[in-house]
């Protein structure tokens, strides 16, 4: 681990344990459960035996259900809501609309962008399907037979969906509200040194520029987004079970909509049926249950049908980059440019915590020593659903990796120079770090050629390359394309500094609390949606006091009993809340040290640690020693007069940095002449995430991840069509992935720790996601690439891959490469020649 | 599910079933659910009554008996793909059932509901087209037997009458020198075809191809009978110029729309391409040809 880091913020008391801290590539397997050992789920018992509690478990006596009425048109003034018709129904108690909720000044919400959404429409519909009105009744069925006779009239105005149209001078304005605000415009954001960057490209041998967009995706979790509201008058308190993944965040956000003081609101997030950012922001949905519960006081359940969910919350990514890049002839990168266009949709609900208003784009460098980058973006708005949430990524960095590995793959064709070599003599040398990229980024550790060697050697990259060759020159019916994608991540947010949640800071928390009894529990302010935390952050503490994994249970997601915390999402568990777990145990170790010293009768200093044994000796008589176990009796039964009894610790871990983790995924696809199909012949994907907790969590976390990006390459689109209709706005059309679409993984990892964290740990979720889209597209796009093919927009659908085909002369003939030969029966001579 | 409220009728004959659909006013029949029960959700449908058939022993049958393979209006898809007599005899059978929807639905959904649905991305109304098939239907009147090129009408409808409903479908069990397959091209597993493509082929001792059936799916308004390449093939010799000229003959008769999924054009030349693979699986099935790769 590197201790020559000039990090900004002074490493903190407990970051850099005293005995060197966990090094499970060399300790792993002390069979207590601790680092690096392939420790079972602990959640798992639950939810494979069906016991889970996700929200729609949740039954309260007297329960309400809450129904939603939206609208048909993507863009209409609203004239007149009648819900009489509603009421008239049997088991239908009330019909709520935006005057209903004024009264109660519940009408509007903030989003994490500051800016300003309907809970239900006040005068302007903005997107289909948007919230207009809601019905309560008492039971599920009933609420929808009531929304559908609620009476709404709408005056239909012309909508844009967009983006570029969205900004033309005879578009309609769809914010008229804001005061202000005179076309579709939100923002401007640029970044890096702009006249550096244009003196790149004009002293530059070669410049390459390709157009792409990175379509509208959808989080898509298997559990739709959803909420129980239990309004207590006679405690005057508001307890929401809700579908979170940031449930102390959404308390503060929450008592800032409705005015009940935080010590009043609990939030619960129960189990988490998946998440991947969708669940970061808050829903009209969620406030309406809320607000009904107050009013009606009766607990209120709202649950999402799958076409809300996709129609109508958080989208991710929808940027359409046009990416430059300047080089010598050699292929050394001297600058890199990009443009974005950022469909925000109807609000600027982006649910990005960073100081920017891009997030993290600005690490569009990637895994490259470029000198001059510069960025510009161009956020706006359109009247489709809003969102630009961090599906499985790090606000933006997807769109970012996309971009640097797609242009990499342009300069490489461009110049003639393998894809793997022309990285080798780009990426940023491993002696570098920690490094500051071109667009102030601080890297913290990384070997990228050490991971691209191991995913070449692994994918017998060289033969592969020599198929390729053959089949090119035998005309075969099938083409091979290889990709490549050596993407680095930037993860943990955040650093103060650079983050917050409503002011916020991106801090996070735990709480170990050692019973009597020798076991424990920890409480941490993140929320797992099937990340294992249950598990792995056990094994931290297990690691850091020598006890069995079994012996401590992790607690999530209660804001009642949960430390404060800003939640699950953009990998920063691990990085933020990992880091407070493994200081909190490490702090816990401290005191008990002073009560091993008092139960072995000697002098504290002479009290050692030992990581192996998991246990604590005098100094020169290791049989004089005592575990964790027989300590925590000691602190309650037999405590030193000089320290409080009990033994527990808490942490509010604030990163000094982000983290980097890396990688480098190589794919090998079969492209059908014929048909413009795609076949994944080869999948390879080395991850580097630092030193790793759980090894068998991690491939279980690169497997979805890769899945999740082969949706993105080949399948998943939120399309609308002109008029705002959502056209990929269900399952049946909006296509993701199956066992079926899934090719064998083949995983590998290197380990270059976080020296910064104090663990040594990274994050790993996202990476897959992430990395994966531009390898796969790079090898499709590879297939083609000596007929001339730069480019394939996602998703690779076979008629774009084909119309590819086409173009450059690849497209084939089923006639062209099969004879009939005739040999059945009495005819004479072959049927065909 | 939130459907709209609806009345549940669960006869367990067909003469009950039949009484029911004849006293009820706009009765929906449910056999394995896999189009209504979508609809139902969505609210596209609103009937008033469903009459669900699955209680009807007698309609749950998968045999090969005078001259026909006869699919009861309760065989499942997964009946088809685990039947050996299908395996054997009817390649497009066996090609067209793993290709349904996903294991879960082919294990509910039903070969007769999807002919009786009568959507053009259906798989099954091809594979009863280039099979010169037809559906044996029951009503008020009695039995009576519907060839399939005068069932489908427009997309959702055919020429059943209200009170009617579909007991059997059929098609003529293949003679020696006999071979059929389908070809789906679709986005996923458990979607829709962007096109599809049934081919039928049987042969003279001679070689020459007697009789050509070839059904396309989800590129037109109904299952869809690319005549013209069934005209072009009939007298001919296989080879793979002649299934050249079909393929393009089959795409010009097909009239496919632009959607998310694919462009028009595109899925033109789909039902080229997959109308030439068809007829080379067939001819090679039913035992005339052998193909060879010519790189």
């Amino acid at each position: 681990m590197s201790s020559d880091s000039d990090f900004t913020t002074e490493p903190k008391e407990y970051q850099h344990d005293d005995d060197g801290g966990p090094q499970p590539e060399k300790h792993c397997g002390h069979g207590r459960g601790g680092m690096g050992e392939e420790v079972a789920r602990k959640e798992d018992k639950r939810f494979i035996t069906g016991r889970g509690n996700y929200v729609d478990d949740i039954k309260k006596p007297g329960m309400l259900h809450c129904e939603i009425v939206r609208s048909p048109h993507a863009h209409a003034r609203v004239e007149n809501i009648d819900g009489s018709r509603a009421m008239d129904l049997d088991g239908v108690v009330a019909v709520l609309t935006a005057d209903d909720l004024l009264e109660h000044d519940l009408a509007t919400m903030p989003t994490l962008m500051d800016d300003t959404q309907d809970v239900l429409v006040n005068e302007k519909v903005k997107f289909q399907s948007q919230e207009v009105a809601a019905v309560i009744a008492e039971d599920r069925y009933t609420a929808k037979d009531g929304a559908e006779k609620v009476k709404v009239d709408y005056e239909v105005l012309d909508p844009v969906v967009d983006a570029a149209e969205a900004l033309e001078d005879d578009a309609p304005l769809i914010r008229e509200e804001l005061d202000d605000q005179e076309d579709n415009h939100i923002f401007d954001w640029d970044t890096g040194d702009k006249e550096a960057t244009e003196e790149a490209f004009a002293e530059a041998d070669v410049t390459v520029t390709e157009q792409m967009e990175y379509q509208r995706l959808h989080p898509a979790p298997i559990e739709t987004c959803g909420a129980v509201a239990d309004w207590d008058p006679g405690n005057d308190k508001m307890t929401v079970h809700m579908t979170s993944q940031a449930p102390h965040a959404h308390r503060t956000l929450f008592s800032q909509v409705s005015g009940i003081p935080e010590h009043k609101v609990r939030i619960v997030s129960p189990d988490v049926g998946g998440g991947f950012g969708n669940k970061v922001p808050i829903y009209p949905g969620y406030v309406v249950a809320a607000a009904a519960s107050y009013v009606l006081e009766r607990p209120v359940k709202w649950i999402e049908e799958r076409s809300e969910n996709i129609q109508t919350t958080g989208f991710a990514r929808d940027y359409d980059m046009t990416g430059e890049i300047a080089a010598t002839e050699d292929g050394v990168i001297q600058g890199v440019k990009v443009d974005v266009l950022a469909n925000h949709g109807a609000y600027n609900a982006a649910a990005q915590p960073s100081k920017f208003p891009a997030g993290f784009f600005n690490i569009f460098t990637g895994s490259y020593d470029i000198e001059a980058a510069y960025g510009s973006l161009t956020g706006v708005f359109t009247n489709t659903a809003p969102g630009g949430v961090a599906y499985r990524c790090s606000f933006r960095v997807t769109e970012a990796v996309y971009l640097i590995e797609r242009m990499v793959k342009v300069l490489a064709d461009e110049l003639g120079v393998d894809p793997a070599e022309i990285r080798r003599r780009n990426f940023i040398p491993s002696d570098a770090f920690p490094y500051e990229s071109a667009t102030g980024w601080n890297y913290d550790s990384g070997d990228y050629e050490k991971a691209l060697d191991k995913a070449l050697e692994m994918a017998d990259y060289e033969s592969y390359r020599e198929e390729q060759k053959r089949r090119i020159e035998e005309d075969a019916d099938k083409l091979l394309g290889i990709g490549i994608s050596s993407f680095t991540e930037i993860v943990g947010a955040g650093p103060g500094k650079q983050c917050d949640i409503a002011g916020i800071e991106m801090f996070d928390s735990a709480d170990l609390r050692v019973n009597p009894t020798g076991n424990a529990v920890l409480r941490v302010g993140v929320q797992t949606q099937g990340q294992g935390h249950e598990t792995t952050f056990a094994q931290i503490v297990a690691e850091e006091l020598g006890m069995d994994v079994d012996n401590i249970v992790v607690e999530h997601g209660d804001t009642d009993t949960e430390p404060y915390g800003l939640g699950t999402y953009g990998s920063r568990s691990t990085p933020v809340a990992g880091a407070a777990a493994a200081v909190a145990a490490r702090k816990v170790r401290d005191k008990a040290k002073s009560i091993a010293a008092n139960e072995l009768e000697a002098a504290e200093e002479d009290i050692q640690w030992d990581r192996q044994s998991g246990e604590f000796h005098v100094a020169g008589a290791p049989d004089r020693s005592i575990t964790i176990t027989e300590i925590a009796a000691g602190a309650y039964m037999n405590h030193p007069g000089s320290e409080e009894p009990g033994l527990e610790a808490t942490n509010y871990y604030d990163p000094p940095e982000m983290t980097y983790p890396f990688g480098s995924y190589i794919v090998v696809v079969e492209v059908d002449r014929e048909t413009g199909e795609v076949d994944f012949e080869k999948f390879v994907a080395v991850d580097d995430c630092g030193n790793r907790i759980n090894p068998m969590i991690i491939e279980g976390q690169i497997h979805g991840g890769l899945a999740q990006g082969i949706g993105t390459a080949m399948l998943e689109h939120v399309t609308y069509d002109d008029n705002g209709n959502v056209t990929g706005g269900d399952f049946m059309n909006y296509l993701l992935p199956t066992a079926n679409e899934i090719p064998n993984f083949e995983t590998g990892h290197t380990v270059t720790p976080s020296p910064h964290h104090p663990i040594g740990a990274k994050g790993v979720g996202e990476s897959p996601t992430v990395g994966s889209p531009p390898a796969i597209v790079n090898a499709v796009v590879d297939a083609m690439s000596h007929a001339g093919v730069t480019h394939v927009e996602m998703p690779m659908t076979p008629d774009r891959v084909w119309e590819s085909l086409n173009e450059a002369g690849l497209a084939l003939d089923p006639s062209q490469n099969v004879s009939f030969d005739f040999e059945g029966g009495q005819s004479e001579g072959p049927a065909d020649d | 599910m939130k459907a709209a409220p609806f009345e549940h009728h669960e006869p367990t004959s067909l003469s009950k079933a039949v009484s029911l659909l004849e006293s009820l006013d706009d009765p929906t029949i449910l056999a394995g659910g896999q189009s209504l029960v979508p609809m139902l959700r969505f609210r596209l449908a609103r009937p008033d009554t469903v009459v669900d058939i699955n209680g009807i022993d007698e309609l749950d049958y998968l045999d090969e008996s005078d001259g026909y393979l006869k699919i009861g209006a309760l065989a499942r898809h997964a009946d088809i793909e685990e039947s050996d007599v299908v395996t054997e005899n009817y390649g497009s059978f066996a090609d067209a059932a793993p290709l349904v929807a996903d294991p879960q639905i082919r294990n509910r959904g039903t070969i007769v509901g999807s002919i009786a649905q009568a959507d053009p991305k259906g798989d099954w109304g091809s594979v009863l087209i280039a099979h010169d098939g037809e559906v044996v239907a029951e009503g008020p009147e009695g039995e009576r037997v519907i060839p399939v090129d005068e069932l489908f009408l427009l997309p959702y409808d055919t020429s059943l009458d209200e009170n009617e409903l579909i007991t059997e479908a059929r098609v003529p069990t293949p003679p020696e020198r006999e071979g059929s397959a389908y070809h789906k091209l679709k986005r996923k597993t458990g979607d829709y075809a962007m096109a599809g493509v049934a081919a039928r082929l049987r042969f003279d001792d001679d070689g020459t191809i007697a009789d050509a059936g070839i059904g396309m799916t989800a590129v037109d308004i109904t299952n869809a009978r690319a005549a013209d390449a069934e005209a072009h093939l009939e007298g001919e010799r296989p080879s793979a110029e002649l299934f050249q000229k079909a393929g393009e003959l089959a795409a010009e008769q097909s009239n496919p729309e632009s959607d998310e999924h694919g462009d028009a054009s595109y899925k033109e030349r789909m039902v080229n391409v997959l109308t030439q693979r068809a007829l080379g699986d067939a001819a090679e099935r039913a035992g005339v040809v052998k193909r060879r790769a010519t790189p």
